[in-house]
This record gives C-alpha cells, structure tokens and sequence, in this order.
C-alpha cells in the first residue's frame, strides 16, 4: 500500500545546497534594499495555497479528533474518553491489532531480508535484481481489497493452493485447524505487500555493505557467522529496526484488506473504528474520538522511530 | 560462496512460489465461472456491468483531478521552496510525512466531523461538495510521493540558473513555472502521476466513509456477494497497477540525470 | 336544508367513491413535483439481490428519471440502519439515509426515539401489518432456511437438530451479525423455537444455547454468510431467508449448485418495516419511494424476488398476480405453519440475543 523511495534518494548525491544559497544571494543583492525586505515577505505568500490546503484537510482534521478525545459531551476538557479506551473489548481490539502488526512486520521484515540479501549479496545474476525490484515495487501497492480476494482464491476452502494440496499431496490443511479467515490467515495476507516493502527499504542499505569489509573480516580470520555478528548486523540493524517499526505502522492502519477479508467481524482497531464512524456502535461518540487518537499514538511513534533509525543508518550510506 | 548461491536461489525460489500462488489462484479463480470449463464469463459480466463503468469512471476521473490539483498545488510550493526558504525544508517534508503517520480512516473521521453541514465549510452538504471532499483527501494520501518525485526531478535539474535565466529575459512567475520548471520535470511529475492513479483507484476507507461511488466500494460490495467476479475484479485491478508501474519505469529512463551522481 | 344536505352528502359520497376508487392510482402530483424538486433519494440498505430490490429500483429509476439515486451501504444490518440515522441527525448530505428497510423488531423502539417521519401511502389500508400512526409498515415477508451449497456439502441437513451433526463441521455460519443484523437474531430466535418445542418465551435463550452447542462442536462459522463465501467453500451452509437464498441460487446459476431447505420445525416468518427518516434530507422523494413500492407495480417487483409482499393477500384477491410468479414462490404450505411471532416476542427475543450473544456464545474470529 505505501512505496518508499527514501532508500533510493538516500543513495544519491545531494546537489551541493552552498551553490544554491549563493545564487539567491546573488538574486537578492541585484534588487534594491528596500525591495529586499518586502521580497522576504512575498516569498512566505508563494507557499500559501499549499499550506492552507495543508491547514484545512489535514492539519485540522487530524486536531479535531485529538482535540475531540479529550471533549466531554459538555465541552468540556476530559479525560474520560482516554479511559473507556481501557475496556476489555477495546483492549481486545487493540491487542489483535498489535499482535497482527508485530507478527507481520516480523516476519516481512525476516522474509524480506533474506530475499533483499540473496539479491544484493548471494551472488545471483545481475540481471534478476531489476525485475525483483520493480515487482516489489507492484506488490506493495497490491493491498487491500483485490488482495483480500486474490488470498481467497489461493487459500479458502477451495483455493488453488488448498485444491492442491489436497489433490496432489493429501493433506487437507482446513482438517488440521488452518482458517484463512483468522489471525494466522490476516498475517499470511499482509505479508504480500510487507516483504516488498522490506526488499526496497532494505537493498539501498545492503548496497552499502562493501565487499572490503566482508574480505577484511574473512583475511582477519572470522567465519562468516562472526562476520554477520560483529560487523554486519551492526550497521545494518538501524535500518532493519526502522524498517520493522514501518512495517508495524503500515499493518496497523490498514482497513480495506482486513474488512474485505473477513466482513466486520475481525475485531481490529481500523474496522471497529470504521463501524464507529459509520454508526456510533460504540454508543458514545467521544469514544471514536478517542479510539481514532490511540491509533495515531500508536501509528505515530511507529513511524516516528522509522525516520529516526533511517536518519541514523543514513550515516552508513554515503 | 557456493553454499551462499544455493541458499540464495532458494530463498528467491520460496519467494517466487509465495508471490506466484496468489496471482495464479486469482486468474485461475476467475476463469471457472463456468461449470467445468474455463471462460471469460467473470470477466464478461464485470466489464458489463454498469455499476462497475460507473464507479470505475468516476475513480478515473477522480484520479485525474486528483493529479492536477495535486501537480498545481505540489510543483510551484516544492519550486518556491527550494529557490527561496531553504530553510523551510525540513518543515516542509515533516508536513508531507504526515499523511503517511496519520492513518487515512483517521483523516477522513476528520472530515466527517469537520466539514459536516453544520460547519462553517458544509463540504458534505452536497454531492458535488463531498466529491471535493474526496479528492482533497486523495490528494492529501498522494502528497507524500508526489512531492518526493517533484523534489528528486527538481533537485536535478538547476532552478537557480534557469529561474534567473527566464527573469532576465522578461518572464513573471507563471511562465517560469509553466514553460521552463515544468518541462524540466515532466519526468517526475509523470511517475508520481502514474503512482497516485494507483493509489486513488483501489482506494476504499475514503470513499466508503463518504459513501461516494468509487471503485474501492464496488470491488468490495462485490466481493461480499457475487462468487468470481471478485477475483476477475482482483485481476483487472492488479493488471492496471502493474501497467501503472511499468509505465513508471518506462517514463523514469527519461529523467535528466543530477550533473554531480555517483554510482 | 335537507335536500341541500342531502345532496351535500351524496355529493361527498360520491367523492368518497371516487377517492377510494383511485386509491391504488398514482400519487399526488405535488408531491411528484416536489420530489422532483429535490431531485436526488438516498436509500439504504438495498442489497440489489435481496427481494428485488434491484429490479424496484430500476423501475423507480425508469418512473421518474430526474430523482438521482444515491444507494447507500447496501450492506448495512438493521441496527447499522438506525444507527446512519442518528449519526447523520445534522448532516442533510448525501451520506444521509432517507428510509430504511428494517427488521420488524426494530420499527417501535426507533418510533419512540422519534426517528421516523410518519407518513400513510394512499394503498395503507391494505397493509396488514403497521404503525397505526404511520410510522413504520410492513414491506415483505420470507420464512428462514439453510442454503447449501451441494458441491460441497452431500448430505443436505433437513431440521435444525442435522446441523449439529458431526460432518457438518465448520459449514454453517448466520447471515448477518447477530449483535446487530435482523436476519441472524430471528435466525437464533427460529432454532430456539424448534428446540423448545414453540414455547416462545424460552426460544431466546434455547436458541442463544442452541448456537454454544453448534460453536462448541466446531459446526459454526463466525463468518457472515454471503453469496461469495457459501460458493468459496468458506460457509458451504448459511441460515438465510428463502427469498435470499432463491436468489443467490440463480446468480449462481448452478456453479455451484445450491439447494435451498426450509427447516421442518421452527418454521419463522420474518417481515422488514419501511420507514422514512425524521432527520431524511429528501423527505418528499422518500414519499414518493413509498408510494411506488407500494404500488401495484411495486409489489410485483417484490414477488418477483420470491418475497410476499405487504399487500400480498389484496392483490392475490384482486387476481393482480401473474400465475408463472406465484409458482415461482415456495411452496404454499410451508407458509401456512410458518410462524409470525409478534412485536412483544421480537423484542424480547432480540434484547436477549443483542445482549446474551457475547457472554453465551461468544464467538469471535480469533
């Protein structure tokens, strides 16, 4: 569902901003000063239309509904909302929601590295890296709703994998307490667009593994097991961890997947959120307030640590 | 390094098969609509449907306004931005990572309790306000590729240098944005087009919320009630991302390259 | 004074005749004129599979081609219904419902929150069951059966007590949310009816017990059942209406092949309200809606789609009905021992389920 292009900027030069600065200068110096002062202004007005469309639909909407978990029915400033958050059902949402979230990132992330590694570093053919690349490319924007129907297809009752298995290998895997329709099945679905997303995080980061180190650790003695843990994962865990941490942010916002999978009846955040805003089926209205507040807690220092660790491994990457 | 190589073409097999599996099964699934014989029937119905030019129109047509609001409002601010208030960049960028931190149900929960017909901006009183609505929203979910692809287009080229070029030869700031930046980065403007087509087709919690006539709800409406059409839906659907990647990449060997890149 | 009385009197009479003559012709032309003036209805919860909804639209579209017909959440159970009305109270967009199409059981507690406007269709008399106000009338009715996809399911279950049997495991699911969606309450309402014997005062809780049996021995699906999942293998049995069933077994067209069984005990009847919104921002069009569903042509639509229609017994008498629908209809006299259970025994019934099915059963996807 998201594609990020960080990795591949980050590999690249950046125009020298020195060369820039000196030209606006240049630019300001040709202008008399009076004018100079008046031009500062006139350049704030140039960014106006984006940050009025800014402000009014995503700014403001965003502080409404923090502002709005924090409103009592009166008016008034509350934090009773926050509280009912702590009720067992919605516990329970939030729990399946994190539990899902983590156990897909985890695995995304651990398939992800492997394929990422195999492609950069497993001495593969140079030719297979492009398609990989562009069709994770494709894949992570696969989510939602035809997802859902493609997994349907492969694993329901009468999917093409099930079918298979069943004809050709005699297991019935329905028989042995498999359920697409469960947590496991929500988590193998996901993982479709998180391995992608983990190939394109990850190879910009891998690239800049140099082949001297590998060489220099091996002539210093070190099995390639040694290597991987002393050198390797070292530098590599920022990305990793920050590409975990997006992973997570991603899984847990993502609606159409889950809610075209299951119906309402997987009881995650996004979908109870959804009912909530389609008809208050929490029967207090603040509560979706405060329900749509937890999820940009959550989402929020996800992504945060993301860009944190992505600064950091950046360092690496010159 | 041999053991390295097995492990590494089985890694990139399992991969193979995990992706495969479910692209096969949907097409596969598509094509039994008939009882014992593949057809096109799923595909025949879809395409007939009127319900589906319906709404897939209107997601087109939604996707192109989107597009054009978003490239008028995202080339002159990212242009404006990198010639005068270098020092805004990192504010700038913070704003369009927002949309990618804050989850789009929250986001439109927003707008519904914003914009509803007692506010002070009814958006939600009418059709057409709705539809406005709407495509501001996808805009918003647009914004943070489409300004990394104009920011990575701009940062190739010299703005500086033309923008004082085209001044000295008389030009105001329309033209400058219209005749010597955009061509520049026709490029980049053209995949994060195609990339923010993508997004606005398949998208669903927006549109559902609003209870506008999208794509994203049909294909989910008919995936509750109707056995094959869904996966045929799924197909036609992946088919168009992938076209919309392809031409991504296609339109990408045209970028200028930045004159200082390392490889 | 007398004959001018007189003649006051059979003139009034004779209007009298005249109206109730025409009382199944078209609605005023005021109100035609100011639905068309608003030029848009937001139904909801039409499912164009369910009752022939979709073939009373089109008509309705065809009728008067300038109200715009926005289709909202075609999805949504009763309570999702009532529950679009009170989150749109300020909001007169297109996100707000004009009418609803909602479970019998549901019409009086939303009547006393006030969220009906009420309103008498000039064919109101012929209604058998209503809100003597107007509030909300009785569109249609089904009785409740097992639609099984045969494909995989070999041996069709005949009665409630089949489905708990061994080789049914996970196959059956309900057709709708029963915290929330008409057809899975009354569902749980007909199972408990027949493992109690008809005794109508134990069939909540029977029925709540009967479903802890099926979750417990792994027959039950928490799935909502649909035409996607029962032909996907997911749900091969769901507990349906007959005329959704029906339905669902022409689309499908035999691929895969679905036989549709009405259970031989607790046989329940249940019938859908009409109602407009109080808060509807097209209040003349939902009017005219009214109107033409309960028209001739309207509830004709219905039998097409395998549902008796509201004014069924009156067209029937009037010979308005083409013989090729009526034995399209299931059988007649499944319908005769069918149950009707009345507004107290569905307001029991669903405070009990609404309320009981978490602790008693608590069946959720994991």
């Amino acid at each position: 569902m998201r594609r990020r292009q960080g990795g591949a900027s980050a590999s690249t030069k950046r125009v020298r901003m020195t060369f820039t600065t000196g030209e606006a200068n240049i630019l300001g110096a040709t202008l008399p000063a009076p004018t100079a002062r008046r031009q500062f202004s006139f350049a704030w007005l140039g960014v106006m239309p984006f940050l009025l469309f800014a402000l009014l639909f995503l700014i403001l909407p965003t502080m409404k509904i923090v502002v709005g978990s924090f409103q009592s029915n009166e008016g008034g400033f509350t934090l009773a909302n926050i509280a009912n958050l702590f009720q067992p059902s919605i516990l329970a949402a939030y729990w399946i929601s994190i539990k899902i979230s983590v156990a897909s990132a985890l695995l995304g992330c651990f398939v992800g590295f492997l394929i990422a590694w195999a492609m950069v570093l497993g001495g593969l053919p140079g030719w297979l890296r492009s398609p990989i690349l562009t069709f994770s490319g494709v894949a992570s924007n696969f989510a939602g709703i035809p997802l859902a129907f493609a997994f349907l297809a492969t694993f329901g009752r009468l999917g093409l994998v099930t079918l298979i298995l069943r004809d050709w290998f005699d297991i019935n895997i329905y028989g042995l307490g498999f359920n697409l329709l469960s947590f496991g099945g929500l988590t193998l679905t996901y993982l479709f667009f998180q391995i992608p997303l983990t190939v394109l995080i990850i190879t910009p980061a891998l690239d800049g593994m140099r082949r001297e180190w590998r060489e220099a650790a091996s002539m210093l003695g070190a099995t390639g097991f040694q290597y991987w843990r002393i050198v390797a994962l070292p530098i590599l865990w920022p990305s990793l961890l920050g590409t975990f941490a997006l992973l997570f942010a991603n899984s847990f916002g993502a609606v159409a997947t889950a809610y075209a999978l299951t119906g309402s009846s997987l009881s995650i955040v996004p979908i109870l959120l959804f009912a909530q805003i389609r008809g208050d089926v929490l029967q207090d209205p603040h509560l979706g307030y405060a329900l749509a507040f937890g999820m940009i807690v959550i989402t929020g220092i996800a992504n945060f640590i993301y860009i944190w660790l992505r600064a950091r491994s950046e360092r690496w990457v010159k | 390094m041999r053991a390295n190589r097995i492990w590494s073409w089985l890694f990139v097999a399992l991969g193979i098969l995990y992706f495969a599996f479910p692209l096969v099964g949907t097409l596969e699934f598509s094509l039994k609509m008939r009882r014992g014989a593949y057809s096109l029937d799923a595909y025949a119905v879809v395409l007939g449907d009127p319900r589906f030019q319906q709404t897939f129109g209107y997601s087109v047509l939604m996707a192109l306004a989107t597009i054009v609001v978003g490239v008028l409002l995202v080339v002159p601010t990212a242009y404006w931005v990198r010639l005068k208030l270098p020092r805004w960049r990192p504010f700038m960028e913070f704003i369009t990572l927002l949309p990618l931190v804050i989850p789009p149900i929250v986001i439109v929960f927003g707008y519904i309790r914003l914009y509803n017909t007692s506010s002070w901006l009814p958006l939600t009183g009418s059709a057409m306000g709705t539809n406005i609505l709407l495509m501001f929203g996808y805009v918003v979910l647009a914004l943070p590729y489409m300004y990394r692809a104009v920011d990575t287009g701009l940062r190739a080229i010299d703005i500086a240098t033309l923008t004082e070029a085209a001044q000295s030869l008389g030009a105001g700031w329309v033209t400058i944005l219209a005749r010597v930046i955009l061509p520049n980065v026709a490029v980049a403007v053209l995949s994060g087009a195609f990339l923010t087509f993508a997004i606005v087709i398949g998208e669903f919690v927006m549109a559902a919320l609003l209870s506008r006539p999208a794509f994203g709800p049909y294909m989910q409406l008919l995936g509750a009630n109707r056995a094959y059409e869904p996966a045929a839906l799924a197909v036609i659907a992946f088919a168009i991302t992938w076209a919309c990647m392809a031409l991504i990449q296609v339109v990408s060997r045209f970028a200028p390259k930045p004159p200082e890149q390392q490889h | 004074m007398l004959r001018s009385t007189g003649k006051i009197l059979s003139l009034s009479a004779v209007v009298l005749m005249a109206t109730s003559a025409i009382s199944h012709a078209e609605p005023s032309e005021e109100l035609i004129a100011a639905a068309k003036a608003e030029g848009m209805f937001s139904p909801i919860a039409l499912p164009h599979d369910w009752c022939g909804w979709e073939g009373i639209l089109a008509g309705f579209k065809a009728k008067y081609p300038e109200i715009t017909l926005n289709e909202l959440n075609p999805d949504a159970g009763s309570a999702d219904e009532i529950e679009a009305i009170k989150a749109n109270k300020d909001n007169k967009g297109p996100q707000a419902p004009d009418m609803v199409d909602v479970g019998l059981s549901f019409g009086p507690a939303a009547t006393k929150e006030g969220l009906f406007l009420p309103y008498k269709v000039e064919t109101f008399d012929g209604i058998d069951v209503k809100d003597p106000d107007g509030h909300w009338y009785g569109g249609y009715y089904g009785v409740l059966s097992f639609e099984v996809n045969t494909d995989i399911v070999k041996n069709v279950p005949q009665d409630w007590e089949d489905l708990l049997k061994p080789e049914y495991a996970n196959s059956v699911a309900l057709a709708g949310d029963p915290r929330a969606a008409n057809q899975a309450i009354l569902s749980v309402y007909a199972a408990g009816l027949a493992a109690s014997g008809g005794d109508a005062a134990k069939a909540p809780q029977a029925g709540l017990d009967f479903f802890k049996k099926l979750n417990d021995a792994g027959n039950f699906v928490p799935v909502i059942g649909k035409a996607a999942s029962l032909a996907q293998g997911t749900t091969p049995i769901v507990i349906r209406w007959d005329y959704n069933a029906l339905a669902d077994r022409d689309t499908l067209a035999g691929n895969p092949p679905v036989e549709v069984v009405v259970p031989k005990s607790g046989v329940l009847a249940g019938v859908y309200a009409q109602a407009i919104s109080a808060y509807a921002p097209h209040p003349n069009a939902a009017k005219l809606w009214m109107e033409y569903i309960y028209s001739d042509e309207g509830q004709l639509g219905f039998l097409k789609g395998y549902c008796h229609p509201a004014r069924f017994n009156q067209l029937v008498a009037e010979g308005k009905v083409p013989q090729e629908i009526l034995d399209k209809l299931p059988p007649a006299e499944l319908y005769k021992q069918a149950i009707f259970p009345s507004l107290e025994e569905q307001d029991a019934n669903k405070n009990a389920v609404t309320g009981g099915w978490d602790s008693v059963v608590g069946a959720n996807v994991e």
